[in-house]
């Protein structure tokens, strides 16, 4: 070190004027870089307390329960949706911001994990347990936020007016899932499910994350209240809750009450005739 | 064959006026080639107990008649048939059931009624009846023919022909007359008053603008059609659909309507003009509101909203002369078919597909909504849309250019 600096030194001896001018240049960058420096600060600290707050509410789940949930990810979900979430292409679609609400849709439903690829997951036994999909709920949470399952759950999800709720049932609803909620089909063998035995909750979250091909219902354009309301409607002719003559027929309405009446009644009238024209 | 058998005698007057209408019914009978063969009174003997019991059981039937169709006048009058909420709906519920019952009944009884007594008092008669076989006598044929063609001839008709062009060209007339009914209407001319009248609903929806000084803003339906809620691009997710109408206000009250902050009770207040004492103003406003209301019901107002997911954004492809309809990801199409006019909002949100449940007509969202499958073979109207500057809700920026639903076929250029 010594013969180093010495070293230095001596060459940088030559002449006074040279060493006082490489001093003050050395000055000016110092100056100059702790100016940046300072700048730079002042404008984080200008931008942290004028720049609005994010938007994106991040669930504060605990990180261990995260951590579970990214091992359930890995697990189950990876294959298709990718190791960022970004999505596989021809695959599975990024989950990057869809939230809670779509992976309790998704899994409670069972329609995640699919079994393989096809038009259209269809409802089967959840494959994942209870703990399990709030672990990955949580986890997903993390990643770019989105529309969060509500709190409440069951009957706490029905709303008071399930006569509006009709309303808005028609309006929004009925074109793909029939007025009382039976369904119907869509293009190329896709479909709108049947509303029977859905608990509410899942209602809820599908009408808030748009599952598949359903469009999505922001709580802009439906209030939470009206969500309700609609649940509430849904679940007052659904469950067995529409049935006073004791044979629903399926609730397809007009279709299969005409034919049974078409085929009963006729085969009466038929019935009836014969039976008129023996005793003559 | 007719002749071949023995012909009754038809009796003189004196023998008329003695016969006995039993005698005379016979005698009709006979003169028909019919001849009764038992013709009885089922109650030889009068006021027996058993046909006290069968006039019994008839008036029962008809009583019981009787007394269900009063039971139908007052269920269908007086049962309680609003709609009532979950839980509490047993009455409601019974008052289909109890009017088909009722009414069923009353008819049901009036019918066996009518049998019974049939069965019951009117005699069993058994009747033979001669059949004629084969074509009417070689003379009879040619005696008609001949009455007939003379009857012709002497009217003299074949050789009046002025008669004959005059009579031809009134019934022509009066058949053109009945032609014009049906085939009229096909062939007024569509525009003539379509320019000037804003009524017209071959030409113009409820999203017309009546004039410049109002704005017609885009409203959603939220169950009560006393409420106005407008609509803001970011009140939807991407991959979101709405079905909208038309809200027309005055554009002196937007400054107003961005204060109420979408609140509907405050709208209300600003659109009837509360603030107003003018008598006049308010009457005005009642009757916008009103006429607000309707646009509610209207056939041809209904327009779904799509705002398209950002990643399919880039894959839109416009129609000429609809370049600038949209608002960003914000595509308004109506939703009545352009095949027979039913409500296609079945909206695929990631195939951006829209249905028509009826005849399955699909039709691309990202393609001007043209039809892809099925029968329907225009695009549907696509509504001009953007965002008011002054509030920042969306509203329309001109009524549909060509027809919505399965109307006539021009466009406006």
């Amino acid at each position: 070190m010594t013969t180093n600096s010495s070293r230095t030194a001596q060459a940088q001896e030559p002449t006074v004027a040279k060493r006082a001018a490489k001093r003050s240049k050395f000055r000016r960058k110092v100056a100059g870089l702790l100016a940046l420096a300072v700048a730079l600060i002042a404008v984080g600290a200008l931008y942290s307390a004028l720049s609005p707050n994010a938007q994106t509410a991040h669930a504060a789940g605990d990180p261990a329960t995260v951590r579970k949930g990214e091992e359930v990810y890995n697990k189950t979900c990876i294959s298709c949706h990718g190791g960022n979430l970004d999505g596989v292409k021809d695959k599975g679609p990024t989950l990057i911001g869809v939230g809670s609400a779509a992976v309790y849709f998704q899994t409670s439903s069972g329609r995640m994990p699919m079994m393989r690829q096809e038009a259209q997951a269809s409802r089967k036994p959840a494959a994942l347990k209870p703990d399990e999909i709030d672990a990955l709920m949580a986890y997903i949470e993390t990643k770019g936020g989105g529309p969060e399952k509500p709190k409440t759950s069951g009957a706490a999800l029905r709303g008071g007016d399930p006569s509006r709720g009709g309303e808005l049932f028609r309006l929004n609803c009925a074109s793909c899932h029939n007025f009382t909620g039976r369904g119907g089909s869509l293009s190329s063998g896709k479909f709108a499910p049947e509303l029977e035995n859905v608990s509410e909750s899942q209602i809820y979250t599908a009408m808030q994350s748009g599952p598949q091909n359903m469009p999505k219902f922001s709580d802009r354009q439906l209030t939470p209240t009206e969500k309700k309301d609609i649940i509430g409607y849904i679940k007052s002719v659904s469950d067995g809750n529409n049935n006073p003559g004791g044979a629903a027929l399926g609730g397809f309405g007009p279709v299969s009450e005409g034919l049974i009446v078409w085929i009963v009644g006729i085969g009466a009238l038929v019935g009836v005739t014969l039976w008129i024209g023996a005793k003559a | 064959m007719s002749g071949n058998e023995e012909e009754p005698r038809v009796p003189s007057e004196e023998e008329l006026a003695e016969m006995s209408r039993d005698e005379l019914v016979e005698l009709g009978a006979k003169l028909d080639g019919v001849e009764l063969v038992d013709y009885n009174d089922p109650w030889p003997v009068k006021g027996t107990r058993a046909e006290k019991r069968s006039e019994r059981l008839v008036t029962l039937w008809f009583g019981i008649g009787a007394l269900a169709a009063v039971l139908f006048f007052v269920v269908f009058l007086w049962w309680p048939w609003q709609y009532a909420d979950p839980g509490h709906q047993f009455l409601y519920g019974l008052y289909t059931p109890l009017v088909g019952l009722t009414l069923g009944i009353a008819v049901l009884s009036l019918g066996i009624g009518a049998l019974v007594y049939t069965k019951r008092f009117i005699p069993h008669e058994l009747a033979v009846q001669q059949r004629h076989d084969g074509r009417s006598d070689e003379v009879d044929r040619q005696t008609v023919l001949a009455e007939l063609a003379d009857a012709g001839n002497r009217s003299t008709i074949a050789r009046r022909s002025l008669v004959k062009t005059a009579g031809g060209t009134a019934v022509g007339i009066l058949g053109i007359g009945a032609l014009i009914l049906p085939l009229g209407g096909l062939i007024k001319n569509p525009w003539a008053k379509s320019q000037t009248d804003p009524k017209d609903t071959l030409r113009w929806t409820g999203w017309r603008e009546d004039s410049k000084a109002k704005t017609v803003f885009l409203r959603k339906d939220n169950g009560k059609a006393d409420q106005i809620e407008l609509v803001r691009p970011g009140d939807m997710d991407a991959g979101g659909m709405q079905t909208v109408y038309p809200l027309h206000v005055p554009n002196e009250l937007k400054q107003k309507v961005l204060e109420a902050q979408n609140d509907p009770e405050k709208l209300r207040s600003v659109l009837m003009r509360e603030d107003s004492t003018d008598q006049r103003v308010r009457e005005e406003a009642e009757q916008l509101w009103e006429e607000n209301k309707e646009e509610l019901r209207r056939v041809d107002t209904p327009v779904m909203l799509i705002r398209l997911r950002s990643s399919d954004a880039h894959k839109v492809i416009k129609r000429k002369g609809q370049e600038t309809f949209n608002y960003g990801d914000f595509y308004a199409y109506t939703k009545i078919c352009s095949h027979l006019g039913c409500p296609t909002s079945l909206y695929e949100q990631q195939t951006n597909r829209i249905l028509c449940p009826c005849h399955q007509s699909q039709f691309n969202a990202l393609e001007y909504a043209k039809p892809i499958f099925g029968p329907a073979a225009r695009a549907l109207a696509q509504l001009p849309i953007d965002v008011d500057p002054e509030t920042g809700y969306l509203y329309a920026k001109g009524d549909f250019i060509e027809p919505v639903g399965p109307a006539y076929w021009e466009r406006r250029p």
